[in-house]
């Protein structure tokens, strides 16, 4: 049966900034048919009364390990939490082992998403070579092999000229930039946040500074440039005004946030210990009211969770030795509702918009994020009201760090569809 | 009529007359190499001094042998045996050479400028051949040639100068050339090689490469060299030949094959791939010849129509 039929659901068109209540209709992976009181006996039917159905989520950045870390992650179980979590399409950071740098490797991701095969799986490449900082990657070569975005995820591109040329250079072939922001000078063995937090427990500190003076350099390049460049897991409120400023002066800059960078601040630390350790670190709670207004205010355009999944090794040790990351992609939904739309910061339409419109726009996905006849048939359904409680064991990722667990949540995906095949019903997952 | 230049410091410097007069006396000699015996003695007695600081093989041997084949005696200065090794001062070897009492110095430096700052103390004709990133008019102009006896007409045609603009003399003093006789002129290559602020030259950049391809009658090539990778303005010779390499001949939509020029020397398989170089719209072996008959058409200008007292 290739026809899917949705009833009754509250529909969300984050493009046209429209809600109603309707019926979508789906042949063959695409949108065939939107309006009130469709019938199709062929079709399989969900039955979307009470729910919120818009276009699917797209996650901006996770880590599926592979290849080489598949004991923390593989394509198969990373699409597994995906899908749970009503994500229909990720972008894989390219910090593998090895690094993904080069076209072949982004043919091996390619051809190992088709393998497995039920959500879209869209590989980011490296900015430098094997992440060393130095020599540019092949960008038209990458992206001609299907890379969607550069990044050096999980490092911070300390050469300036490289980042200076690279910004001229990657504007030839439409690619987006992805940075994560940390000066590794000022940042040294920092573990968490600098403050109070970091004085009690005797934590070396990783300050909000090693950030906010990178982000501060690559706005002015990105300005100079003219370059589409994105901040990635935004931590600080002084990063906010600043990316502000240089949106103001028509810098093409946009930023994401991670879920629990809006949930938690540096005190958590006391309280999960190494499962609240993560890169950035967990800020102020000051920050994370900036962050929420930034966010309100249009100046964050997407929500992006950071899905850093780890065994229990790397965790379950010495804070210090313990690695850095969350994992969180199957509730990332449930989390940012509790952060933005139970604290009224912004409403369903804004939310879709976050999660789906603005990152199809800025990966040049012309036919997701948009809910219209034509369009692909990647579709999240999310129940706004019942709650439930993160049960950390039960996760479909292999990454079980998670300071979330135990939480009461509500916002829940309860059905999830891609290329127009129901990988998610009631609930229970169906891949 | 009376050339009202003593030097010959840039393209910039000339304007479009001067430039078709010197084009003009370029084609007659370029007529003229096809014949043997060749040595005419226009110049004879008078001295040329070669005076180079960076590497080349076309530029030095033909004005070498413009002068011989005009009658003129030709001395050759190579930075390697010269006293600067022994750590005399650069204007200080010049002010030396000055007092040999040559007629025309041919200049080529790596630094921009170096033939207008010698030129303010030197009693000779200067011709720059090169300096830094500056200028390199006989290479615009001997371009212009191969063009002109091309059958092009520059009030209707446009040339698509590709590669590595900043660091080119060549694109410079062709552009400004080109601009002078009428023509239109596109730029393209990587972003990182197209400099801020290149409106002065009022060509159009125009991306993607094979946009400009198609846009022009000429393509012309750059040499990319190798420091350039390294400096990080692009990433790989293979990526480069991939995207901003001339790959096929470019057709035009009349049919014909487009005119492809390169200043030499070439990069096989990097700018240009190896099998274009001696296609039949190759116009790269007959710019070498041009270079040669423009460069006798440089030296009788100056030397014996140029003003000695600007």
């Amino acid at each position: 049966m290739n026809k899917v039929l949705i009833k009754n659901g509250t529909l969300i068109f984050p493009h046209s900034n429209q809600m109603r209540e309707a019926d979508v209709l789906i042949d063959d992976g695409v949108i065939i048919q939107i309006g009130s009181g469709i019938n199709d006996r062929k079709a399989e039917t969900i039955n979307a009364s009470g729910y919120l159905v818009g276009p699917g989520f797209i996650n901006l950045h996770v880590h599926f390990r592979e290849p080489g870390e598949e004991k923390k992650e593989d394509f198969f179980s990373g699409s597994r939490a995906a899908v749970k979590g009503g994500f229909t399409s990720v972008l894989c950071m390219p910090n593998t082992r090895p690094p993904i740098d080069s076209p072949l490797l982004i043919s091996y991701l390619l051809n190992r998403a088709r393998e497995v095969g039920f959500i879209n799986i869209f590989p980011a490449a490296a900015i430098s070579l094997g992440l060393e900082g130095k020599m540019m990657t092949d960008v038209g070569l990458l992206m001609n092999a299907g890379a969607k975005a550069l990044s050096d995820d999980g490092k911070c591109v300390k050469d300036s000229r490289l980042l200076y040329r690279l910004m001229t250079y990657s504007q030839y072939f439409h690619m987006p930039l992805i940075l994560h922001e940390e000066d590794v000078d000022i940042a040294g063995e920092g573990q968490v946040n600098e403050g109070s937090m970091a004085v009690k427990m005797g934590y070396r500190s990783l300050p909000k500074t090693a950030e906010d003076s990178m982000i501060a350099r690559d706005l002015v390049l990105a300005h100079s440039t003219g370059a589409n460049v994105h901040f990635t897991h935004l931590s600080t409120a002084f990063g906010v005004k600043l990316i502000e400023w240089f949106q103001s002066q028509g810098a093409k800059v946009s930023a994401d946030v991670t879920p629990h960078h809006l949930l938690l601040d540096d005190q958590s630390v006391i309280k999960y210990g190494s499962q609240a350790k993560v890169k950035p670190p967990l800020r102020d709670k000051t920050d994370i009211v900036a962050l929420k207004e930034g966010i309100q205010r249009g100046i964050i355009g997407i929500l992006a969770s950071d899905h850093a999944p780890h065994t229990d090794e790397d965790k379950e040790c010495d804070f210090n030795e313990a690695a850095f990351g969350i994992s969180n992609l199957e509730i990332s939904v449930p989390l940012y509702v509790k952060a933005l739309i139970d604290d009224q910061f912004i409403n369903w339409l804004d939310f879709w918009k976050l999660l789906s419109f603005h990152p199809a726009q800025f990966l040049g996905l012309t036919k997701k994020g948009i809910l219209e006849i034509g369009m692909d048939a990647d579709i999240s359904i999310i129940d706004p009201e019942t709650h439930h409680e993160v049960k950390v064991n039960e996760f479909a990722s292999k990454g079980k760090n998670c300071p979330f667990n135990g939480w009461q949540l509500k916002g829940w995906p309860v059905a999830t569809i891609v290329k127009g095949k129901i990988l998610m019903k009631d609930s229970q997952l169906e891949v | 009529m009376k050339w009202k230049h003593k030097h010959l410091l840039g393209i910039d410097q000339l304007n479009g007359e001067e430039i078709k007069i010197l084009l003009e006396k370029g084609s007659q000699y370029r007529d003229w190499l096809e014949h043997s015996p060749k040595k005419l003695t226009r110049l004879s007695g008078y001295y040329l001094i070669n005076l180079f600081f960076e590497a080349s093989t076309r530029t030095r041997v033909s004005f070498e042998m413009a002068g011989k084949l005009l009658g003129m005696e030709v001395v050759n200065f190579t930075n390697e045996l010269s006293s600067l090794n022994k750590g005399e001062s650069f204007r200080d070897t010049v002010r030396t050479l000055a007092r040999m009492k040559a007629d025309a110095l041919v200049i080529r430096h790596r630094s921009s400028g170096i033939p207008l700052y010698i030129s303010q103390f030197l009693p000779f004709h200067i011709i720059n051949a090169g300096d830094g990133i500056r200028e390199h008019p006989t290479q615009a102009l001997l371009d212009l040639l191969t063009m002109k006896r091309d059958g092009i007409d520059f009030t209707r045609n446009t040339v698509a100068i590709i590669g590595d603009i900043l660091h080119s003399r060549v694109a410079r003093s062709l552009s400004i050339g080109l601009k002078k006789l009428g023509s239109q002129v596109i730029f393209s290559g990587p972003p990182t090689l197209i400099p801020k602020g290149i409106e002065i030259l009022e060509g159009q950049v125009v991306y993607p490469v094979e946009e400009a391809v198609r846009q022009a009658d000429i393509i012309y090539l750059l040499r990319i060299q190798k420091e350039r990778q390294e400096a990080g303005f692009f990433p790989s010779a293979k990526e480069y030949a991939h995207f901003f390499g001339l790959k096929e001949k470019p057709k035009g939509a009349d049919g014909r094959w487009k005119k492809i020029m390169h200043p030499g020397p070439v990069n096989r398989g990097l700018e240009i791939g190896s099998s274009l170089i001696e296609e039949e719209n190759s116009l790269i072996e007959e710019q070498v010849s041009c270079g040669l008959a423009i460069r006798m058409a440089v030296l009788e200008t100056l030397i014996l129509e140029g003003r000695m007292d600007e």
